[in-house]
């Protein structure tokens, strides 16, 4: 084993996938196996993905040994414990989708049947959002770190953060460089293939530095310059499903009070994302340019935005889908070189961390190659986070009563994916809820959108009925008390940052805009 | 079709009455009828039933104590499985037991250390480091504490001879409210989609709006012409028969491989049960009762023998007919997961019952799909004990080339490249137990997950030294399994 060298892993691209990937990887093998170059040209824009994130990020920070106060601090970050859904459903109805429980599992039924029983005998008439201490916390603008004692009802609930991406990115690069990654300013003008197998051999530099390695991790952006250029995998479109192409960023001026979630409106042809930072707020319209110009669109998000606009609004193009695999030969691709889903649910970090965790895994060690095996794993499990990530996404957008806007009929009456339309199907009809092992999302995350595009269940588990009615009812009445009395205490957002980890970063015009 | 405040169960033997009894324990606050059609028994004196640990959430469910229980019906516990080589191949033997491997390392798994470490000449086995495999292997219970609980896992099932066992789950039904109608033998009036009465020898007619199929034979699921897939396994006919007992009491069972079947030995109180399983094309009734008394080396009486027709339902939900344990799908008897199935089907069907509501479709939908699933991945462990097996004979010979699924066989490959556990929806089965499985068979995996390099091997050592001291320290302040049985008979007295 001594006899070989350190495996040879080349970063292409320095934006939040390749950085991230970069710490991950450091953070997760023995320093002493692997030797990391990272790639990246100044003279290539990053598209900044990921201003919001979800919990799972924290468990990614924790396991690779991140500071939280100093992170929040050095990339402006905010707390973020859910998204609120504003005119989703219809204008004039928001909801929450919250990082917490809906109550508790009683007489072995899962919450949302206690509720569904007491709604349908007409007896409750508590939304489910009610049931959240999450929800109830948004409300308040509140946040101080959850609980430890499982009794609590502090501790129901879980949180993620909101961040400056070009923050973020300089952060982990700060953080990996000074962890032994090796940093190389430069442009790829030529990928070398081996003759024989049709690995990629190594990288050619405009400044004509060539870089060699065992392992190519193509963090190259929608260019996919490795995995799909080079190695000619290609792409699934899910734009029948998901029919938003184009987003308009900007960012703008703060404004009071520092709410802790980001708020996605809906609007004509697609909808509005705002993200509060401690600096400034991050804005953008994804739209369908099926169903909207472009002129029509920079307008649309210059009227939603809050505060004073900082730049001018920035246009990105994309499609909805993935690429076949993840993985092919000795190249992987992470973030957007691997596929896109509109930032709906904030899920781009999640997959650039559950690529780069399950690489960690599944990368040869020292001395091995690239194994079949593990490519077909990584595959995998690559298909299952992005094809359960979409059928969210599609939930949000069917289950519409915005009758008569084109793009909203249009997803209203397109056929479903089998596997979501059999899961709407059966919450109708029997209030169970989704539930799986692998990938995104929880059974709360479900029961939050189903509940918030207007899915009602029809009926509920006859376990409930283990409670009598009074009992059900006077259970209910604490639950929801306890989180409007212990919500109503919560330190105020605003000043939980600005005791815990205040930042100095400015907000200037010329900032350059992001997506989330 | 509308709310359904009744369901009739059909069958025979335990999984009638404990179906019956969990059903209406679970049901009767919402006011659903629950009828238990008995056809005869089948099960004899030698027939036993041997439990996975999750069964005591099912009996605490029902209110079934479990001092009572063992009491009444004269069982005993399990700590697992014990897989002997009887067929001269010379493989050796291992312990599928009901307990956790080692613990965690610096917040990381224990397995992959100590793959990485066995490649590195370690001599000492992965039982050494659980505390259910090191009790069972002492001849002792293990009774979990807090610092068992800290350090993992360890769990224990029963095995409880059956006659006995549905006496008392009859006696636990009638007491909850289940109405009973025995008869000799039933005709089935169809309905559109399904059933509407079952017809009894005494000339009744029970109605029902749902009917649940408990027989072993899927009598309902055959009588509205529903499909079942057999599957190939080298055994189609089982031997029971009983013997005497153990003078210490094992506290596992053990499954020993001859060269033309399998022999289970299951202790109770009071006997060995024994179990041959055989092919018929190969070995006549005789030559099996002959190789069953051989390599048991057990005087044997009460024998039987039937037939084993291993297989899923196609719809274990089809028309308003449920299929639960063997109607909705039969494994191979060799893990003795018989009541597992049963137990599967009853929680997922309370999961989705209709008691409420007018439709059923997405919930049949959604019960089909949920038992196939759990089902198929109890197939795979059983699939990957045939083909990764090293016995010698014809039987051993026919199972290595049965056809195994795509995710079996990605399942082994992971583990072959790496000792990872490729994570798969709805396995009903704990991550040691395909270990135990696994590495039992002879997997020596290639390589681990590189973050284990990260750890110092000399601190892993210590670590692996601590493990080892408390495992044997807390396995010998364990009792034997006789003097725990004993305890608690002597309980009923005092």
């Amino acid at each position: 084993m001594t006899a070989h060298g350190p495996y040879r892993i080349v970063i292409l691209g320095g934006g939040t996938a390749g950085w991230m990937c970069a710490s991950g990887l450091s953070g997760l093998l023995a320093a002493a196996d692997y030797d990391i170059t990272l790639i990246e040209s100044d003279e290539i824009a990053t598209v900044g993905v990921g201003e919001a994130t979800l919990p799972h990020i924290k468990t990614f920070n924790d396991m690779i040994g991140i500071d939280e106060a100093e992170f929040m601090r050095e990339t402006a970050g905010t707390i973020k414990l859910g998204i609120e859904f504003v005119d989703w459903l219809r204008p004039g109805v928001r909801y929450i989708h919250p990082f917490g429980t809906f109550g508790d599992r009683w007489t072995n039924a899962d919450f949302q049947h206690h509720w569904a029983r007491a709604q349908l005998a007409g007896t409750d008439s508590r939304s489910l959002q009610d049931y959240s201490f999450a929800v109830a916390a948004c409300h308040a603008n509140g946040f101080e770190h959850p609980n430890s004692d499982p009794k609590s009802i502090r501790s129901t609930y879980s949180y993620a953060y909101h961040f400056d991406a070009g923050l973020y990115a300089a952060y982990l690069r700060k953080w990996a460089t000074a962890r032994g990654i090796r940093r190389m300013e430069g442009r790829v003008v030529d990928v070398v293939r081996d003759a024989e197998s049709g690995d990629v051999a190594s990288l050619r530099l405009a400044s004509g530095a060539e870089i060699s390695g065992d392992l190519f991790i193509d963090c190259s952006g929608f260019r996919s310059l490795l995995l799909g250029q080079t190695m000619g995998v290609p792409w699934v479109d899910w734009s029948e499903w998901l029919p938003c192409d184009r987003a308009f960023a900007v960012p703008c001026t703060g404004v009071e009070p520092l709410t802790p979630y980001t708020r996605a409106t809906a609007q004509r042809a697609g909808w509005t994302w705002r993200i509060p930072l401690q600096h400034r707020i991050g804005n953008g319209y994804v739209f369908s340019s099926r169903f909207c110009s472009e002129e029509e669109a920079r307008q649309t998000v210059l009227g939603a935005i809050d505060g004073e606009a900082l730049d001018e609004p920035r246009l990105l193009r994309f499609q909805a889908g993935r690429r076949h695999v993840g993985w092919a030969g000795n190249c992987i691709a992470v973030g957007l070189a691997s596929g896109f889903l509109e930032p709906l649910e904030s899920t781009s970090i999640f997959l650039i961390q559950a690529a780069t965790i399950d690489l960690a895994g599944l990368i040869p060690r020292r001395g091995e190659k690239v194994d079949p095996r593990m490519v077909r794993e990584f595959n995998r499990l690559f298909a299952v986070h992005y094809d359960r990530t979409r059928d969210f996404l599609i939930l949000h957008y069917t289950a519409n009563e915005r009758v008569g806007e084109p793009m909203w009929d249009h997803v209203r009456n397109m056929a479903l994916p089998d596997s979501l339309a059999h899961k709407m199907a059966l919450f109708r009809e029997s209030a169970a809820a989704p539930e799986y092992r692998l990938g995104l999302f929880s059974r709360d995350s479900w029961l939050s959108v189903l509940e918030g595009q207007g899915v009602l269940p029809s009926a509920a588990n006859p376990l409930t009925h283990r409670l009598s009615a009074a009992d059900l009812q006077a259970r209910l009445d604490d639950l929801a008390e306890r989180i409007v009395v212990n919500a109503a205490d919560m330190t105020p957002h605003a000043e939980f940052l600005a005791s815990y980890c205040a930042s100095e970063a400015k907000a200037r015009p010329g900032i350059p805009a992001t997506a989330a | 079709m509308s709310a359904v405040r009744d369901i009739t169960l059909l069958g025979r033997d335990a999984p009638l009455w404990l179906a019956a009894a969990a059903l209406r324990r679970a049901l009767a606050p919402a006011g659903v009828t629950v009828r238990a059609v008995a056809l005869p028994d089948e099960d004899g004196p030698a027939d036993l039933y041997p439990t996975l640990p999750a069964i005591e959430a099912l009996h605490n469910q029902i209110g079934i104590d479990e001092a009572a229980l063992l009491r009444g019906v004269r069982g005993a516990f399990t700590l697992g499985q014990n897989f002997v080589d009887a067929s001269g191949a010379g493989q050796a033997p291992f312990l599928h037991s009901y307990g956790a491997f080692g613990t965690g390392i610096n917040g990381g798994d224990f397995f992959p250390h100590w793959v990485k470490a066995r490649r590195h000449g370690l001599g000492v086995g992965l039982d050494d480091f659980s505390l259910t495999a090191t009790a069972a292997h002492n001849g002792r219970l293990f009774l979990p504490d807090e610092a068992s609980e800290i350090y993992g896992r360890s769990d224990y099932g029963y095995h409880l001879p059956a006659a006995a066992y549905a006496k008392s789950l009859k006696a636990i039904a009638q007491h909850l409210g289940v109405e009973i109608f025995e008869t000799a033998s039933v005709a089935v009036e169809r309905s559109d989609d399904g059933i509407a009465a079952l017809l009894l020898d005494d000339g009744s007619r029970v109605e029902s709006a749902l009917f649940a199929d408990l027989t072993r034979e899927g009598l309902l699921r055959e009588a509205i012409g529903s499909a079942f897939e057999a599957w190939a396994m080298p055994g189609d006919r089982m031997l029971t028969a009983l013997a005497p007992r153990f003078a210490a009491l094992p506290v596992y069972a053990e499954i020993r491989a001859g060269t033309d079947g399998w022999t289970g030995l299951f202790p109770s109180l009071t006997h060995t049960h024994v179990v041959h399983v055989f092919s018929s094309a190969a070995t006549s009734d005789e030559a099996a009762l002959q190789a069953a008394a051989t390599i048991s080396g057990l005087t044997l009486e009460a024998t039987t023998i039937r037939a084993l027709v291993p297989g899923v339902a196609s719809a274990p939900w089809a028309g308003n007919v449920i299929g639960l344990g063997e109607a909705a799908c039969s494994f191979d008897p060799i893990h003795g997961l018989g009541l597992h199935g049963l137990q599967l089907g009853i929680v997922h069907l309370l999961g989705v019952y209709p008691a409420e509501g007018g439709s059923h479709a997405a919930r049949r939908a959604e019960y089909n799909r949920i038992m196939r699933s759990h089902f198929a991945r109890v197939a795979d462990f059983q699939a990957a004990h045939h083909a990764l097996q090293n016995y010698a004979g014809p039987f051993w010979d026919a199972a290595r080339v049965l056809p195994v699924s795509d995710e079996l066989a990605h399942m082994i490959d992971v583990f072959r490249a790496r000792g990872e556990l490729a994570p798969q929806e709805d396995e009903s089965l704990p991550p040691d137990s395909w270990r135990a499985l696994f590495t039992g068979h002879g997997i020596v995996p290639e390589s681990w997950r590189p973050a284990v390099d990260r750890v110092p091997p000399d601190e892993v050592k210590v670590h692996f030294r601590k493990m080892l001291g408390f495992v044997r320290e807390q396995v010998l302040r364990q009792p034997t399994h006789d003097a725990y049985l004993a305890r608690i008979l002597q309980r009923a007295h005092g």
